[in-house]
């Protein structure tokens, strides 16, 4: 299988603090790869450099064997990279439709194409299949603002997977959700995997959520990778359970 | 769009292009000073209301844009070419100070562009070379076209009146167009937007470069308009009251610029009869506004259709089938 997201080296530090140091690690087509760790670990640094938001104190990253090191958020974005946030990242005032034109209209065309073209940049059928997927018709016209926190969290999804991203990085997905609305989500990133082989790295504390979605899971901490292997094994590693527990 | 909001709209239109025909010369000024000046709101509001990005150079553009046209036709240049200079050169001013925007927001970004509005305002007093300094320039011809002219206060009204629809036109037409979204999305969640694939950068300048367009295209129909322009016409004061228009219109709205423009044009005019006070009292109206709708006018009338209708649908987010699968 070929690697997707190769990262090799990374380390980013913060003054004295190094809260990324030396990760090393692939991500393999169409698999699922849970990163887990403490809360001060280095995985949203990780993610950070990763999607170009922060850039790394030395280390490479490649996308498809592309070097993307300090690319912009937006160029790694139309390269097929898309992300969630780990707090509630939509857009308030614009309707939930409007939301997921949005993600996806700076993906085809032109900046004079998108001034000229149709409003919905032709693409309201691809926005009322995602709207279906996830389960949010009824609200298509309503602003983003007036839907409850899981609708919001779903959207959110949603707009990470508006493009047809090749790699979709969610941070937290499972912050904040009611089980309900948690079991709801996992079956439809799972679905979602399922039809478009999509790859996915996820960043989670909610272990069960790791342990049901993820094919792969590694384990950081200090900055560093302690564990790596399948969700039942890390769960089991005496090391994974010391870092969690502490000395 | 609503068919109460549609009603008035056309009847607005309908006394826009009445309301000349029997008034004095000076109310046909005003409602020229109208026209122009909702130009400039229509740019900032572009900006300031649906990009988000905090200016207080309107009226430093508007300054540009009528000195542009001033000195341009003065020199035997014909109008139609002066007033795409005016534009132009304000689109590429507009974009080069949009730059600072890319690294400061909020009040960082009004005190730089509040820095820009003084160095422009002691350009045009101490360049006299160019400007004329402090007695600036007199003069100024309205322009014709295939031999109407526009001279006359009422045929140069109706000149602003088109001007600012096609400008109105061009602008909602944008508005409606990917980049309208794109635009609110900068003012929303600019990081959000740039990992959803949007350039924000681009957008940014984008956003600053077709607000100060709009900003130099009022100040050409502002020349001829007074036909003597002086640099203390385009001091901090024009910036303000341009801002002004804009939140008390109501930010992000469409109408709001010209809403916020008649207030801020006529307003002054009416609150005459109260002679010194009419400053007070217009802040004071101002501030509650502010308190009361900081969403400005067309944010209370939002509010109180909503209430009337009476038929407000129950908020989705509360229907539980919306939760569940």
């Amino acid at each position: 299988m070929t690697a997707v997201l190769q990262v090799s080296g990374l380390r980013k530090a913060f003054g004295g603090i190094t809260a990324v140091d030396g990760v090393s690690f692939e991500v393999r087509e169409g698999e699922i790869l849970g990163i887990i760790g403490p809360n001060g670990s280095g995985k949203s640094t990780l993610f950070n450099c990763v999607l170009g938001q922060l850039l790394p104190s030395s280390g490479e990253i490649r996308v498809d064997g592309r070097r993307t090191t300090g690319m912009r958020p937006c160029d790694l974005n139309r390269l097929g990279v898309s992300r969630t946030f780990q707090l509630l990242q939509v857009f308030p005032q614009l309707t939930v439709r409007d939301n997921l034109i949005l993600a996806g209209q700076e993906h085809q065309g032109t900046m004079w194409s998108r001034l000229c073209g149709r409003a919905d940049a032709g693409l309201g059928e691809a926005v009322d299949r995602m709207i279906a997927f996830f389960n949010l018709s009824h609200l298509a016209a309503e602003p983003a603002g007036n839907l409850s926190y899981g609708q919001q969290k779903l959207l959110d999804v949603a707009l990470a997977f508006m493009a047809g991203p090749r790699l979709v990085l969610l941070d937290e997905p499972a912050g904040g959700v009611n089980p309900t609305m948690l079991a709801h989500l996992r079956e439809r990133l799972q679905a979602y995997h399922a039809e478009r082989k999509a790859t996915f790295v996820v960043i989670e504390h909610q272990m069960e959520f790791v342990m049901a979605l993820c094919t792969r899971v590694l384990v950081l901490a200090e900055g560093r990778i302690i564990a790596e292997g399948s969700p039942h094994d890390v769960r089991c590693d005496p090391i994974v359970i010391e870092a969690y527990l502490g000395h | 769009m609503s068919r109460p909001a549609a009603l008035v709209l056309v009847v607005a239109a309908g006394l826009a292009v009445v309301a000349p025909f029997w008034l004095k010369p000076f109310g046909v000024y005003q409602l020229s000073m109208w026209a122009v000046l909702t130009i400039a709101a229509i740019g900032l509001n572009l900006t300031l209301g649906y990009a988000g990005q905090v200016s207080l150079a309107q009226g430093a553009f508007v300054g540009i844009g009528a000195y542009t046209v001033a000195l341009l036709t003065l020199a035997g240049c014909p109008f139609a070419l002066a007033f795409v200079a005016a534009g132009t050169l304000c689109f590429v001013i507009g974009w080069v100070l949009g730059y600072p925007a890319l690294r400061v927001q909020h009040h960082y970004l009004a005190f730089v562009t509040l820095a820009f509005t003084t160095l422009v305002f002691l350009v045009l007093r101490n360049e006299e070379w160019l400007t004329g300094g402090t007695y600036g320039i007199n003069g100024i011809l309205r322009p014709s076209f295939f031999g109407f002219s526009t001279a006359k206060p009422v045929s140069f009204y109706f000149f602003c009146l088109s001007v600012l629809t096609v400008l109105s036109l061009a602008t909602w037409w944008m508005l409606r167009s990917p980049w309208g979204r794109a635009f609110l999305a900068l003012r929303e969640n600019p990081i959000r937007a740039a990992s959803l694939g949007l350039d924000t950068r681009r957008y940014t300048l984008m956003a600053f470069a077709i607000g100060s367009s709009l900003g130099g295209l009022s100040g050409a129909l502002y020349a001829p308009l007074v036909q003597f322009i002086e640099p203390g016409s385009f001091a901090l004061g024009l910036s303000f009251n341009v801002l002004l228009m804009v939140i008390v219109g109501g930010s992000g709205y469409f109408l709001g610029p010209f809403v916020g423009a008649l207030v801020a044009v006529l307003l002054p005019e009416w609150m005459r009869v109260a002679q010194g006070y009419y400053l007070i009292i217009y802040a004071a109206l101002v501030m509650v506004l502010m308190a009361l709708c900081p969403s400005g006018i067309l944010g209370l009338v939002e509010r109180a259709a909503n209430a009337l209708s009476g038929t407000r649908k129950a908020t989705p987010a509360l229907d539980p089938k919306g939760v569940e699968p």
